[in-house]
């Protein structure tokens, strides 16, 4: 605390009492918990039940199918459909000399996740060391800048990628004029890891240097003073405290890409497709019944994971000390220094992978088979101007992304600030309420979206009305459920770190409880609010996951969604021109914002 | 203007007691400290008087009103914490205006007459417009002290004010916050865990320990009349003797308490303690003579003082010579000795 962030001040009049916060905290609780139930747990359950009761019957049948399919599970699949061959299979495997074996879906899901985590975290942790250990100019912006691709448009983070490494890409237009042929990685698994690191890597770098710099440097001082070197200091002190932060970003990593969509969708196409994709291609088949059945497996797995995440997250949350951070050293001092050296080629990659494809993305927009051409751009506008109904106009998309945008962060805001104000208290099934409030992290954006088209955009029957939603609505709906769990990380830790007894010497002082927390509570959390709504727009503006699903074949398509249906074209051109679009819309909500707020430092 | 009561007041947290039925009475204008070792209940207290906190057990009562039910807004008191609490996003002038949007400043003055007067009064004019994270612990600690008086309160709470302080500072503000207190006429309840700064700035004071008043009294007869062992060990140093037994002779009572005899001004039951002060001891022969083996000598500037080993126990004296020898003789009168029944 002690920052000052706020640029103006909240004055009352004397004698005049504020609105009372805690008598309007249960109503609002209570809406959020009702806004929850329509638009999450409902919508998702129907989903699920789809799964587990057909025609009004519980059956274990659709599930079991799944996890007993060879297609889905592999070999592990006879676990499930029979398990008396387990043994025999094994001692046969075994016998054969352990040959290579195939898990299915499921397997190739879990093994390209484990592969982009530990890209992440390879990619990440040098940034940590970075920004933990020296000291440059620039330092503070790069590692507020470490949230920004989590925030970026999957789908336009995708487009980049095809645009540097795709066949017709910047690389390959490089290499090709320098006569050094060319390199085919589209649609290699390599590439899909190589964007999950763009997204994941900055979330290692950013836990693991949030943690490095609370380690007390004396502790490493003790050390060196025992007779520990400054390599074995490292190991002995630094490192076993860093763990629980680099096993909390590879968690939170898995977690993100065993869900990942737009960027298999995009990269890897139905040949490499993941559990999420290819519920989606169900979803499109109209296979609802297996679709469902595969949301049941997915949930259950991402719900562990994420239960797995809160529970070690909570379990280390004790340790964080209040010490003196590392002392930094200039970065520039020595610049023959082999750590300095290694860092300044670490640089260079950071460099090809985090900026490459977002320029690429603009130059591939720019350039045509003859050179320099704004023909794609041309496209967008003759496609405004007269395209066919059916057909997705640019300009209805920005509208349309800044519409849900705007209306996500007026309900994931109220939703997410009341969720931090009721998980910094303590009651009875309060850790409870906690899991229950932050399960929407867990869910994927599919199955929300698919549960909101069944259960809300097709009508419902509810005491004998039919009720329907229309389009936007379950759109905002769903981003709004998306978000707000971030608004609530956003808000909960200043939440927490403002000192009770703030609130207790206004108290003392005359005002009342509800007068106190607005004098002195929210002037304070008020960084984190803004930071909340930053993230609640970036995340609707960037949402592709629900939103393909609920803007099928109707008017409510959004940039992603715009950029996605246009790469379907022969050449890169019109996806990365809109790509381009969407960036430059993102990147100026963010300035916005940021001129509003001042950016998020956790 | 209004006195204090605390009536078997009670405090459960969960099934551990924090304070067991702890009765107190504080005078108008007093400054009453609260002082034992942590976790002893004194904050616990404090924190009952301002309502922050509700007794699960008995009463608090200002003047004739009883505050069961009345929140901390409406209680007109002034409250100063060990870290301050000053509101982070507010200047040094708006901290202090705080309360005045509540109650109206008094005496007729206007919000800003009054800031102004309470900043000179602290010795911060000037600094009015600063953050709080500009100023020195020490300054901070006036602006809490500042803002907590501001509204005029019936009544000031100091939980710890000075413990972030370092010794010297700690000195002066404690005159400060003393000729405050005597300038205004508020009724103060002080509280440290500091003896020393008990005893030196305090009307009256109330050792805890437990939960439990251990004894109430002016500094001098707390401090000269320890009622328990507690006190008789908590507030300054002393050597304390259990007696074994007590016999006339013809000089007059000498107790045994293990290998050592000590002359009493009375007859002292057995199972009594005896407690005589570092201070009432010194070099050379008196009506209780003992030849300790000294261990080390502290050199405090006006004196010296001793830690001693005798009959296997520890002794500490205070002299104002340093002694000669290994085992110097060390006497004190019969009249040095305070006994604690037992």
């Amino acid at each position: 605390m002690g920052r000052r962030v706020l640029p103006v001040r909240l004055s009352g009049s004397p004698t005049a009492r504020g609105p009372s916060g805690d008598s309007l905290l249960p109503l609002v609780a209570v809406a959020t918990g009702v806004v929850l139930l329509v638009v999450f747990y409902y919508p998702v359950g129907t989903v699920l039940m789809d799964a587990i009761g057909a025609d009004g019957r519980p059956t274990a049948g659709i599930v079991l199918g799944i996890l007993g399919s060879e297609f889905y599970f592999g070999a592990a699949a006879g676990l499930f459909s029979d398990p008396t061959a387990v043994p025999a299979g094994l001692l046969g495997w075994v016998r054969a000399g352990f040959p290579p074996v195939d898990f299915g879906l499921f397997g190739f899901t879990v093994y390209q996740a484990v592969l982009s985590t530990i890209a992440a975290v390879a990619l990440g942790l040098p940034g940590a060391y970075l920004l933990a250990r020296f000291s440059f100019p620039g330092r503070a912006t790069i590692r507020s800048l470490t949230m920004l691709p989590f925030v970026l448009p999957s789908i336009m983070v995708a487009i980049g990628f095809v645009a540097m490494f795709g066949q017709q890409g910047l690389l390959n237009d490089i290499l090709g004029a320098l006569g050094l042929g060319s390199v085919s990685i589209m649609y290699t698994l390599e590439i899909i890891v190589l964007a999950h690191a763009f997204y994941n890597a900055p979330l290692v770098t950013r836990i693991v240097t949030a943690s490095w710099e609370s380690l007390d440097e004396r502790m490493v001082e003790t050390a060196r003073s025992l007779g520990a070197g400054p390599v074995r200091s490292f190991l002995d002190v630094v490192l076993p405290q860093l763990l629980p932060a680099v096993l909390t970003g590879a968690l939170l990593s898995f977690l993100f890409t065993f869900m990942s969509f737009p960027i298999v969708l995009a990269l890897g196409g139905l040949q490499l497709a993941t559990v999420e994709v290819w519920l989606y291609a169900r979803v499109q088949q109209l296979e609802l019944a297996e679709a469902a059945g595969l949301a049941v497996v997915e949930t259950a797995i991402t719900l562990a994971l994420t239960y797995a995440y809160v529970r070690y997250e909570s379990g280390e949350g004790a340790l964080a000390s209040l010490g003196r951070g590392p002392s930094r050293d200039p970065f520039f001092a020595d610049l023959t220094d082999p750590r300095r050296l290694g860092l300044i080629a670490y640089g260079l990659v950071v460099l090809v992978v985090f900026l490459g494809p977002l320029v690429s993305m603009v130059v591939e927009s720019l350039s045509g088979p003859s050179g320099f051409t704004t023909q794609y751009y041309g496209f967008l506008l003759e496609r405004q101007l007269s395209g066919a109904a059916f057909q997705i106009k640019p300009f209805e998309a920005i509208r349309n992304s800044l519409a849900f945008g705007l209306g996500t962060l007026l309900v994931a805001l109220p939703m997410g600030v009341t969720v931090a104000v009721l998980t910094t208290r303590r009651f009875v099934g309060s850790r409870a309420a906690d899991a229950l409030l932050m399960a929407p992290l867990a869910v994927s954006g599919i199955v929300v979206g698919l549960g909101l088209l069944q259960g809300l955009v097709f009508g419902t029957d509810i005491f004998g009305q039919r009720l329907t939603v229309t389009g936007p609505v379950a759109i905002v709906a769903a981003h709004a459920v998306a978000a707000y769990p971030f608004v609530t990380r956003a808000v909960a830790p200043l939440l927490r770190s403002v000192d009770p007894r703030l609130v207790e010497s206004a108290r003392v002082l005359g005002a009342s409880r509800g007068r106190a927390r607005f004098d002195v509570e929210l002037p304070l959390v008020v960084p984190g609010i803004i930071a909340g709504a930053a993230l609640a727009f970036a995340i609707s503006v960037g949402e592709f996951d629900s939103t393909v699903i609920l803007a099928e074949g109707s008017a409510s398509f959004t940039m992603p969604v715009a950029v996605e249906r246009y790469l379907g074209n022969r050449t890169l051109g019109p996806a990365t021109a809109m790509g381009t679009v969407l960036l430059v819309v993102t990147a100026a909500s963010f300035i916005v914002i940021d001129r509003v707020g001042g950016w998020w430092e956790p | 203007m209004t006195d204090l009561r605390l009536e078997a007041v009670t405090k459960e947290f969960g099934r551990t007691a924090a304070l067991r039925e702890v009765s107190l009475d504080v005078a108008n204008g007093e400054f009453f400290t609260l002082v034992g070792p942590s976790g002893c209940g004194k904050t616990t207290t404090l924190r009952l008087i301002a309502g922050l906190t509700e007794p699960t057990g008995g009463r608090v009562v200002f003047g004739d009103r009883d505050m069961d039910g009345v929140p901390p807004e409406d209680r007109n008191i002034g409250i100063v914490f060990q870290n301050y609490a000053l509101f982070p996003h507010m200047s040094v002038a708006e901290n202090v205006a705080y309360g005045l949007r509540f109650r109206d400043p008094p005496g007729g003055e206007s919000t800003a007459e009054r800031v102004a007067d309470l900043l000179e009064l602290v010795d911060l004019d000037g600094m009015a417009d600063r953050d709080p994270e500009e100023l020195s612990g020490g300054q901070q600690q006036r602006v809490a002290l500042a803002r907590a008086i501001a509204p005029g309160p019936e009544l000031l709470l100091l939980d710890e004010p000075m413990s972030a302080l370092d010794a010297r500072l700690r000195e002066r503000l404690r005159l400060t916050v003393r000729e405050i207190q005597q300038e205004l006429g508020i009724t103060t309840v002080y509280v440290t865990h500091d003896q020393a700064e008990a005893l030196a700035i305090s009307d009256r004071i109330a050792v805890l320990n437990d939960g439990r008043v251990e004894q109430v009294g002016t500094p001098e007869s707390v401090y000269r009349t320890p009622a328990s062992r507690f006190v008789a060990s908590f507030v300054g140093d002393n050597n304390l003797f259990e007696v074994d037994s007590c016999r006339e002779t013809e000089a007059g009572f000498v107790a045994t308490a293990g290998a050592i005899e000590i002359r009493t001004p009375e007859f002292v039951p057995a199972g009594s303690l005896l407690a005589v002060r570092p201070e009432a001891m010194h070099l050379g022969a008196d009506d209780t003579v003992l030849e300790p083996s000294v261990e080390t000598v502290e050199f405090l500037g006006d004196a010296y003082k001793l830690h001693c080993r005798l009959a296997g126990r520890e002794l500490v004296v205070k002299t104002e010579a340093s002694p000669e020898g290994e085992r110097p003789t060390i006497g004190f009168p019969a009249d040095a000795v305070r006994v604690i029944p037992r």
